[in-house]
């Protein structure tokens, strides 16, 4: 049951999950972009923002890449361990504010790196716990 | 900005607590099946087709489609590096839902992760 060992296939694997999931919010937030001026009062406004939203190319796009990511990570889950194919694949954390710089021109404090990394740091050791459950249980 | 902030989080909450809705369903959709991994591609077969005639794999999608179109909202009004991470806080939600609504172990180790990811959420909002 425990397979820990990253092969170079499994690597490249999990490097394009971190692309593809950095993709697909980047492609999901140039749909909802376009509609930013738009103000949601009440379900009307809801309905019509969405309608709106989704004749964007960019969300559909953003759907693909979600079924793109979710047959290669479930994939990769039955080659290796949760405890291993987290971490690898959480580098999106530091990606998609990367991406968000300098492709939307948005601003990243100091704070806000910090923040980040606790997250990320959470994400990993949440992830290590799943290997410590599957030996409980063992 | 700080309402602004605080709506915004709050259907970023709501996105998440969706997420997690749908996480139970998958989670109790697959479990009722009692399924085994197999190479057995007949038995694998079965298992979609008893996967996908199930109620609740149809509620999940339904919480998850929800989901996505709060998310759009949420983009149209945040940035993404800001609502990425606060997403994270369905982490939250799966250890609450783990521990008190499907009674799972939780480990000191998982506790202090989903600690760790709270005080990065309040860093990345603070900001």
């Amino acid at each position: 049951m425990f397979k820990k060992k990253v092969t170079l296939k499994i690597l490249l694997l999990l490097i394009a999950c971190d692309i593809l999931e950095t993709a697909l919010h980047f492609f999901f937030k140039k749909s909802a972009l376009a509609q930013s001026n738009k103000v949601i009062v009440d379900l009307a406004t809801a309905v019509e923002f969405l309608r709106a939203t989704f004749t964007s190319p960019f969300l559909w796009m953003g759907l693909f890449t979600v079924a793109a990511v979710f047959i290669i990570w479930s994939t990769v889950l039955t080659k290796i361990d949760l405890s291993v194919a987290v971490p690898i694949a959480s580098f999106s954390y530091i990606l998609v504010p990367l991406v968000s710089i300098i492709f939307l021109h948005e601003q990243v404090t100091v704070l806000r790196w910090l923040g980040v990394l606790f997250v990320l740091a959470g994400v990993i050791l949440v992830s290590l716990s799943s290997k410590e459950r599957l030996e409980q249980v063992k | 900005m700080k309402q602004g902030l605080l709506a915004v989080l709050s259907l970023i909450a709501l996105t998440s607590l969706c997420d997690t809705i749908n996480q139970l369903f998958l989670k109790s959709a697959i479990d009722s099946l009692n399924f085994t991994p197999t190479f057995n591609i007949i038995k694998i077969f079965k298992f979609i087709f008893k996967l996908i005639s199930n109620p609740r794999l149809w509620l999940g999608f339904g919480f998850s489609s929800i989901s996505l179109c709060i998310w759009l909202v949420v983009l149209s009004k945040a940035d993404l590096n800001f609502a990425f991470s606060a997403d994270s806080m369905h982490y939250i939600f799966i250890a609450l839902a783990s521990r008190f609504v499907l009674k799972e172990k939780m480990s000191t180790r998982r506790w202090l992760g989903t600690g760790l990811i709270m005080v990065g959420i309040v860093f990345v909002s603070l900001s």
